[in-house]
């Protein structure tokens, strides 16, 4: 069975972006919704890195443990998708997140939480597939017509990589081979376990 | 158990002000694009409350999926943004531009992106677009109809005309438009009469076409940014690809991953630099000391390419006169890089051959850049690399077609194909267009100025310069009156430098006009209550065409969506304002015209008839259109196609491209390539300069293409050495017709390069290469210091050039300036690049809500030292104040990204002047979303001694808290 | 009479008004600690299936390595 798995290979990320607006393009986010956000450490220094981060779809989800109306649900391959009609914006999810995936449209100007929303892994949300419901709720529904995340599928230096953990690993084995270095997976161990 | 009330209605994501997004943490350490949207948090979300329209609020909540009914469309394209050419797949559902898919089986791009590419379909909602023709009516904006705006421009322009000639309006153009517009935008300025026709190639790369041209031939990127998998070792000066150019360090890190050494030479420690083995911090505007430095170890180790040298290059040993005088010493005294870090530069280069050499801004936009691209040339001519996959001057250009915009002639100093402004060249293109040459001269301006130059054949003014054009004396202008009319035909005014003037000289114009997709920050700039013109032109989504990437390949767009709002494509506002000047039917004689619209390929056509020189001859639409239809069959690193119907060709057919369509040549994807057959892509240097100089043979020895029947160097081909060679006879009778007394160059036939290329000949000639122009002012590049240095100790042995009199027909000053030290008082050295997420002056970019969000403020890099001795704090606004008196009002960013003694501005905003915020000053509904001040209203006077390439990248600054 | 009427129309109104308060379906939704009781996503039926992962696989092929 596929474990559906994000990776982003540091040595290859330069920051550009494309992730981040290829996410707001296909799924439509509005401004101040930021489902995916590159981080830079060491910014301007030698050493200076950066990774692509959003929801890991993470085996065992923390948000998933804490929420108290059960809002989430995961499909057979592995990618962590929630309801936000039963959503109650009561943000234990950001707090439990490790990776600060979790995203709430300030609804009113006392800043009371809107539903949550994050990365689907570009597989929508529980309405009919690719349904204009769907698209309006949570944004596109690629998984669904046999494609993987555009933040991935448009990665300027293939840096980030999205698909079946299993593929995903071979692919950045080889590369990490051809480098002569030692694999980073930067984040796999918390969302995916030690494995 | 908890109750809970069911919603059954739709939870649409909703507009918010941005506050909420910002609460996740993002861990130790804080990148300067947090620290600015952090610090402008309250701002930005301020702002977008008040700035939101209507449209946008309903934007943002509903993602239209009414939209996403019915059958999908795909259409290829390809990115506008920058010279990577990224392939792009757009869906389309009822006219609507509703999903843009990776074209993953690209060559270019393999379906990447960067934030820019990635956020192309946001051209399909353009909510910012300027979006009816308007004029400036007592400081406020009408609304006009088109026929009206085209009459009222077209007289005002007229008049001007009358009262002071043709060249009292200048004409500048655009690396936007696709090289069918470009082209006839060239052409409509000839048909007007003038030279004053410009584009944003004379300030990114006009000192690298001009000092590469000149130093073997062809002016640009000489491989391909996918050969570079083949380097052995890439050396990036003065480039930042990893946001100028994204795309490209997908190729270069698959370099890297196969053992290829990165070097990165910058005054800043880039995002580029991040990813180096060798990162090498020079002071700006040191260039030349530090090539001669490294070459200086070359030559002392001797681990040059003697045989390399003795066949293909001519003058080497004035060049080590040159270098013996950069010691390490004096390399160190001038730049700030040691002995050992050099070195090790030099050391790399040489033991990873072939290695690419990449440059960019960094190293053209200066006084002397001529003389540091010729630097890189010399030194890659040094060590063998050149005519070699994975070697080349690998010369990434900045606009999506700046390439093809500066082949096609959008220049102040060349008619298309760099033919120039002789008598010859107007000739030969009045053949091309069918129109005796005598029409074109009575267009023209015939009185002679300096003498007996006549404006037909004297090159016009620069962009970099017309500013001066305006409001220069009169009488020490070289043509009949001062420029009076402008037209920014694509082109933003804050790309240029020294703001303060520009404003000046807009009030000064009888007329300003923008034809753009954008109203630009020169509907805002100036103080003008009247005159001003803003006219919407649609962008290359919109129409469809060919575009020259940086490799020199030529791809073909197809159109993804109709024209928004009022806007028309660029050569239907060139047919109509042809119209309205009366020579129309003229100047569209070979091509067809439907509804106002001049039929593209008919264009293409066109200008393959007549573009000899660069090989722009064999890529008629049809085989533009053939390739575009079978990206997947090129291979991603040679480019060459294997089996499909465009088998044997190199994707885009990159140029030159020999002969006429019907000889299939299949491009040239590494020029001066001599392992492979001319007709396969190969090539010797070109014989541009002569055969001999000083008693020197400057034609190869010993050296020529696979296959050539000349075992050694020989000239351009013409007529008369057909003949010479007996090859005459293998012309057709026609061929010969239309040969005789011809070259290569100007034979329309195509039958000279025909019958060269069939002996395994290149039509242009095998020569040596030159490293010394002896046409130039400096004739071997020599380091001079800038006008307005940090080091003035270094002004007396390196001072810069004396004034002149009359250059590109103005007076251009060098020494008067460079006579006052201006450091003690401005103590920090000011230079300018580029930010991933926008592009150019920005007003497209910082019009797209999703590229906007993530750069929200205008800000200045300073070192900790700087900032601290200023009393500036991270995130603080400050002045920066150049020694000409512009300032402008930015954040301060604090970072150790530049050294002590430098600071950084990125050059894509505008909106604000000197402090004020400019916003109410746009058209309604038109102003983009993120406004912020242009780096160059405090950048200073300075040019390049060829060119006329502004210095952006080395001038004076203190900073001050705001 | 009338005011029995009238009654009825109030009585009528706020009966609408309190269904107002359940939403439309007007039923109660229990929640049940560690269940998942939302709406069934379509997708959770092909998700996993082996054409699914071939699908993406080949996508997968086509799209992330560097050919």
């Amino acid at each position: 069975m596929a474990k559906m798995k994000f990776l982003c290979d540091a040595e290859r990320c330069i920051e550009c972006n494309a992730c981040v607006t290829a996410c707001k393009n296909e799924n439509e986010v509005p401004w101040g919704i930021n489902r995916r956000r590159v981080v830079t450490l060491n910014d301007g220094e030698p050493g200076e890195r950066s990774i692509s981060v959003a929801c890991m779809h993470c085996t065992d989800a923390p948000c998933s443990a804490v929420c108290p109306v059960d809002c989430f649900y995961t499909t057979a391959d592995g990618v962590v998708l929630h309801d936000k009609d039963q959503c109650i914006g009561c943000g234990y999810c950001f707090y439990a997140c490790p990776f600060g995936a979790p995203q709430y449209p300030q609804e009113t100007a006392f800043g009371v939480r809107g539903k949550m929303d994050k990365c689907t892994f570009c597989a929508g949300g529980p309405e009919a597939d690719n349904s204009a419901a769907e698209y309006t709720k949570y944004g596109a529904n690629r998984l669904a017509q046999g494609k993987l995340p555009l933040c991935a599928e448009m990665c300027s230096t293939k840096a980030l990589i999205a698909g079946d953990g299993d593929l995903v690993a071979d692919l950045y084995r080889q590369r990490i081979l051809r480098r002569g270095g030692r694999p980073q997976t930067w984040g796999w161990e918390k969302a995916y376990g030690a494995a | 158990m908890k109750l809970r009330k069911l919603s059954s209605q739709p939870q649409a994501v909703t507009a918010v002000d941005g506050s909420q997004a910002e609460t996740v943490a993002t861990g130790q350490g804080i990148s300067r694009r947090e620290l600015m949207r952090n610090s402008g948090l309250m701002a930005g979300g301020a702002v977008l409350g008040t700035m939101l329209t209507p449209g946008m609020m309903r934007r943002a909540q509903a993602a239209s999926p009414a939209d996403r009914t019915g059958p999908t469309k795909v259409v290829r394209s390809v990115c506008t943004h920058c010279s990577v050419g990224c392939g792009v797949y757009a869906e389309v559902q009822n006219g609507v531009w509703t999903g843009q898919e990776p074209a993953f089986d690209h060559p270019f791009n393999l379906g990447s992106h960067c934030a820019k590419g990635a956020a192309l379909r946001e051209h399909g909602h353009g909510e910012r677009r300027l979006k009816y023709p308007m004029k400036l009516v007592d400081g406020k904006w009408q609304r006009m109809r088109w026929d009206d705006a085209i009459e009222e421009v077209g007289n005002r322009l007229l008049s001007v005309r009358a009262e002071s000639g043709p060249d009292a309006v200048y004409w500048l153009g655009s690396a936007k438009h696709n090289n069918e517009q470009a082209y006839l935008f060239r052409k409509f300025a000839a048909f007007w009469g003038t030279n004053n026709v410009d584009h944003q190639a004379r300030i990114c790369h006009s000192t690298t076409v001009a000092g590469v041209a000149n130093t073997w031939g062809y002016g640009a990127m000489t491989n391909s940014y996918n050969d570079m998998h083949n380097s052995k070792a890439i050396l990036i000066i003065g480039g930042n690809p990893a946001e100028a150019h994204p795309v490209s360090l997908q190729h270069i890190f698959r370099a890297k991953e196969a053992g290829a050494k990165l070097i990165v030479i910058d005054p800043r420690f880039t995002r580029t630099a991040a990813h180096a083995d060798h990162y090498v911090r020079i002071r700006p505007g040191s260039d030349v000391p530090f090539v001669w430095g490294m070459l200086w170890h070359v030559f002392e180790n001797q681990w040059q390419d003697d045989q390399f040298i003795a066949q293909r290059v001519f003058g080497m040993d004035q060049i080590r006169e040159e270098v013996a005088k950069w010691t390490p010493d004096e390399v160190e005294r001038v730049t700030g890089a040691d002995e050992e870090t050099v070195r090790t530069a030099a050391k790399l280069m040489t033991e990873h051959r072939p290695g690419t050499f990449v440059w960019c801004m960094g190293g053209t936009q200066h006084t002397i850049g001529n003389n540091n691209t010729r630097a890189y040339c010399v030194f890659q001519l040094a060590l063998g690399n050149m005519g070699v996959a994975g070697g080349g001057t690998n010369i990434f250009r900045g606009h999506d077609n700046v390439q093809g915009a500066t082949d096609l002639g959008v220049l102040s100093h060349t008619l298309p194909g760099y033919y120039g402004l002789s008598e010859g060249a107007w000739k030969h293109w009045a053949k091309v267009w069918g129109v005796p040459y005598d029409y074109l001269v009575s267009r023209f301006d015939n009185k002679a100025f300096e003498g007996d130059q006549k404006p037909m054949n004297t090159k016009g003014i620069p962009v970099s310069r017309w500013v001066d054009g305006v409001l220069e004396d009169k009488d020490k202008v070289a043509q009949r009156d001062n420029v009076r009319a402008m037209v920014f035909w694509g082109h933003t005014p804050n790309s240029q430098t020294r703001g303060p003037e520009m404003k000046e000289a807009m009030e000064k114009l009888d007329t300003l006009v923008v034809i753009d997709p954008y109203p630009t920050v020169t509907a805002v700039m100036h103080d003008r209550t009247d005159g001003v013109y803003l006219l919407p032109a649609c962008t290359q989504f919109e129409t469809r065409g060919s575009v020259t990437a940086s490799n020199r390949s030529v791809q073909w767009r197809d159109q993804v969506i109709e024209p928004l709002f009022d806007s028309l494509p660029d050569h239907t506002i060139m047919y109509r304002l042809a119209n309205k000047f009366g020579f129309a039917v003229t100047m569209f004689k070979n091509i067809a015209v439907e509804n106002d619209e001049p039929v593209i390929e008919d264009v293409t056509r066109e200008f393959n008839g007549g573009m000899w020189t660069v090989g722009y001859t064999g890529q008629s639409p049809e085989r533009l259109k053939e390739h575009q239809q079978n990206w997947h069959t090129f291979d991603t690193t040679t480019l060459k196609a294997e089996g499909g119907p465009a088998n044997g060709d190199y994707y885009g057919m990159p140029w030159p491209c020999w002969g006429t369509p019907e000889m299939r040549h299949p491009g040239t994807p590494n020029l001066y390539d001599t392992s492979k057959p001319v007709a396969d892509g190969g090539l010797a240097f070109r014989a541009r300069f002569g055969v001999e100089r000083d008693g020197v043979n400057l034609l190869a020895e010993g050296s020529y293409t696979k296959g050539s029947e000349i075992k050694d160097g020989y000239p351009e081909f013409t007529a008369d050495m057909l003949k010479q060679l007996g090859w005459w006879d293998d012309l057709s009778a026609e061929e010969q017709r239309a040969a005789e007394g011809k070259n290569w160059k100007t034979d329309l036939s195509g039958g000279i390069q025909r019958v060269a290329i069939k002996h395994g000949c290149a039509p242009f000639g095998n020569a040596k290469a030159r490293t010394v122009v002896w046409t130039f002012p400096d004739p071997v590049p020599v380091h001079r210091e800038p006008l307005y240095t940090t080091r003035y100790d270094l002004v007396e042995k390196y001072p810069t050039y004396e004034d002149r009199k009359s250059f590109y027909r103005l007076p251009t000053r060098y020494a008067s300036i460079q006579a006052k030290d201006f450091s003690k008082e401005f103590p920090i050295i000011h230079t300018s690049g580029r930010l991933v997420e926008y592009e150019g002056g920005g007003d497209e970019t910082r019009s797209n809500p999703w590229l906007a969000e993530l750069q929200q403020d205008m800000f200045v890099e300073i070192n900790p030292v700087d900032a601290n001795n200023a009393g500036v704090r991270d995130g603080q606004m400050v002045w920066v104040e150049s020694p000409e008196g512009g300032r402008i009002k930015v954040k301060a960013m604090v970072t150790r990204r530049v050294a002590p003694g430098v600071a950084f501005t990125p050059f894509h905003f505008g909106g604000h002047f000197q402090g004020d915020d400019l916003r109410d000053k746009y058209p309604t509904g038109s102003d983009p979303y993120v406004l912020g001040e242009a780096c160059n209203t405090a950048f200073t006077y300075g040019y390049d001694s060829v060119t006329a390439m502004q210095e952006t990248k080395c001038s004076l600054c203190r900073i001050i808290p705001a | 009479m009338q005011s029995k009427v009238r009654l009825i129309a109030v009585a009528w109104v706020a009966g609408l008004a309190l269904a107002g308060c359940y939403g439309k379906d007007g039923g109660l939704q229990l929640h049940q600690p560690g269940k998942y009781v939302g709406a069934n996503d379509p997708l959770l039926e092909i998700a996993g299936t082996p054409e699914f992962e071939q699908r993406l696989e080949r996508r997968f092929n086509m799209v992330q390595t560097d050919r």
